[in-house]
């Protein structure tokens, strides 16, 4: 187990720069997701902790030693690779022992711990087959294994269950956890899955453009989002953006409805334009509010997510950005084209700079 | 139409294709056969005999027995079995280098080799091979056997290497191998069926090669092809012995390809990833 440390870390390749300088601090035994959108270097990053790619400025260190110019295989490392990449000509027990085998670990010693990550992940009756002969999810936990019984001082995911249908996703996402909770290894993951992160880290890293947007522990970027990028991509479905100006003790959205914000009014801020943005489930009904026309119901059972749009704007493609989501635990007999009026709860919005998508 | 009618006449129209486009190689070998198992007299025969009522079995025989056959045949076997290892050796390391390396111009220096016509090299090597005193022995076949091996071989496992998914090797790389160690432990491994394929070419080409053995071979370091040849220059044209000679110099590379054909189809790669 240890420590990890970016300090400003850059990654160029030639005149483009990919990661921007990147600071991240990980105590040993922390579960840390790196998420953000496709090519925002995340994985990247994580590639670069690997020493599967080299830095191109600042540092990494692993438990306060610098490993920028230390091969992958000096810096007692384990990967999962999003494409499981299991050597095809070996059984499942060589995969899981290559890495044992190289090092020349004695045969007895071998076994047992190959025997102890197959008990961990259920592989014991796997062992003797061939990569080809499992199945996607069999794979993945083999992936796994080999990163086990490693006992490295540092796990790497890359995107490991990008590849596994829906249902086996949400299963091996809590093996996964479980598995960190047993062995307590410092853990780094990347994911372009916002649920994934927030379900399974301790510490989320947004990254957006080869920059850090900000860091936390999930519920802290899901209560209090640094940036509007932070706020639209933790959560889903995404946060409602309103925009329109503060005045007075509320928010006047541009087609000049109001919005009320609980006495929060940033100081010397009347008549400043801001974004007003509201999570999905923080709308109740209300007879004064926005009046909006329901343009879809969608059920799920334990919820009813609902499209509405705003009246004032039409159904063409501009106006699309302007319909809002409202997620309510009830039932209802709401049906589309009728009109229902939404107030948000201020205690639980945010206000925006337009310009700089800061919070204010 | 009814369907298993359409079904059956695709069939029938897609044999009939096939049989076309294989018919010159194929009418060519089984006039060959023809030729080994038929007396002389019946060569000349008008209309002509694909199928001799006697069987010349000692066209197969005589071949055999006379012209130190067994020994060109071991020749044939050293500088094909040489040239094929050394390239093999050579090759299958260069061409993971290259492939590795992205290293696409050394691949087109080495294609050129190739294409230089064999003859250009004959000369030079032929006096090289006189002032090192080699003439007489098999090297000089092996050694210039390797200007059409390597290549082969080379080209070949840039393409095979090519397809292996990066990320197993660096998953070995994680794991604590050495960039040797991946090539011996994981890289070689899969890459099986290539160098199968290599193999077989690399023999083939080796195996009937003319012009090289032509030049540099003695009377008693001639391989295969060459004694055939000679067969015909210095006997009168008998055809049967000389249909039966070519045969059994064509047979090895024939088995060699009909025994190894499943080993290029297995896919080693499957269960690599996604998909696979």
């Amino acid at each position: 187990m240890a420590s990890v440390s970016i300090r400003n870390v850059r990654k160029s390749y030639g005149p483009v720069e990919i990661i921007k300088g990147v600071s991240i601090d990980i105590q040993d035994g922390e579960f840390v997701i790196l998420v953000g959108p496709s090519g925002c270097g995340k994985s990247t990053l994580l590639r670069m902790i690997a020493g599967l790619e080299e830095i191109s400025g600042g540092t990494v260190a692993i438990d306060d030693r610098v490993v920028n110019d230390m091969p992958p295989k000096d810096r007692d490392i384990a990967m999962v690779f999003q494409n499981y990449a299991l050597y095809p000509h070996m059984t499942i027990a060589d995969n899981m022992s290559f890495a044992l085998r190289l090092k020349n670990t004695a045969k007895s010693e071998i076994t047992a711990k190959v025997e102890r990550a197959a008990g961990i992940l259920g592989l014991g009756p796997l062992l003797d087959r061939f990569p080809r002969q499992l199945s996607g999810g069999q794979r993945q936990r083999v992936a796994m294994g080999r990163a086990i019984v490693r006992d490295p001082k540092v796990f790497l995911f890359d995107e490991p269950l990008s590849n596994l249908d829906a249902k086996l996703r949400v299963q091996m996402r809590t093996e996964i956890k479980e598995m960190h909770q047993r062995l307590k290894t410092t853990t780094v993951y990347v994911t372009h899955d916002q649920i994934e992160a927030m379900t399974m880290a301790d510490k989320i890293v947004v990254m957006h453009d080869g920059i850090i947007e900000q860091i936390g522990a999930p519920l802290d970027l899901y209560d209090h989002p640094a940036n509007m990028f932070v706020a639209g991509f933790i959560g889903s479905p995404a946060m409602n953006f309103i925009p329109g100006s503060i005045g007075g003790d509320g928010f006047t959205t541009e087609d000049g409805s109001r919005l009320p914000l609980g006495g929060r009014v940033p100081a010397a801020s009347d008549g400043r334009p801001a974004v007003y943005g509201v999570r999905p489930e923080h709308f109740r009904l209300a007879d004064e509010g926005l009046a909006a026309e329901v343009v879809v119901v969608e059920p799920t059972g334990s919820e009813t997510q609902m499209v509405l749009r705003p009246l004032g704007t039409k159904a063409g493609r501009e106006d699309r950005k302007r319909e809002l989501t409202w997620v309510l635990r009830e039932r209802t007999g709401a049906r589309p084209g009728e009109v229902v009026r939404i107030a948000p709860d201020p205690a639980l919005a945010h206000l925006f700079n337009p310009d700089t998508g800061l919070r204010l | 139409m009814s369907r298993p009618l359409r079904k059956l006449l695709d069939k029938a129209g897609m044999a009939v294709c096939v049989l076309l486009l294989v018919s010159p190689a194929l009418l060519f070998f089984l006039w060959m056969l023809s030729l080994s198992l038929k007396f002389e007299i019946d060569n000349g025969a008008y209309p002509p005999i694909l199928i001799p009522e006697r069987f010349a079995w000692k066209n197969y025989t005589t071949i055999l027995e006379g012209n130190s056959f067994l020994l060109y045949f071991w020749n044939s076997l050293i500088v094909t079995g040489a040239a094929t290892l050394f390239a093999l050796l050579v090759g299958v390391p260069a061409g993971y280098g290259i492939a590795r390396m992205r290293a696409h111009k050394s691949a087109v220096v080495i294609m050129i080799a190739r294409m230089t016509p064999g003859l250009s090299f004959l000369i030079p090597l032929f006096l090289l091979f006189q002032w090192l005193g080699l003439l007489g022995t098999l090297w000089p076949q092996i050694i210039i056997h390797l200007v059409v091996t390597v290549p082969i071989v080379i080209w070949i496992m840039i393409g095979y290497f090519e397809t292996t998914p990066m990320e197993l090797e660096e998953a070995a790389m994680v794991d604590g191998a050495t960039r040797w160690q991946i090539f011996a432990k994981v890289a070689l491994p899969i890459a099986k069926p290539g160098i199968v394929v290599a193999f077989i070419l690399s023999v083939i080409f080796s195996w009937n090669n003319f012009v090289f053995g032509i030049v540099l071979a003695s009377r008693e370091t001639r391989t295969l092809p060459v004694a055939v040849y000679n067969m015909l220059s210095f006997e009168q044209v008998s055809w049967g012995p000389l249909a039966a000679a070519a045969l059994v110099v064509t047979l090895p590379v024939l088995i060699l390809t009909v025994a190894a054909q499943r080993q290029i189809v297995a896919g080693l790669t499957a269960g690599a990833v996604k998909g696979g």
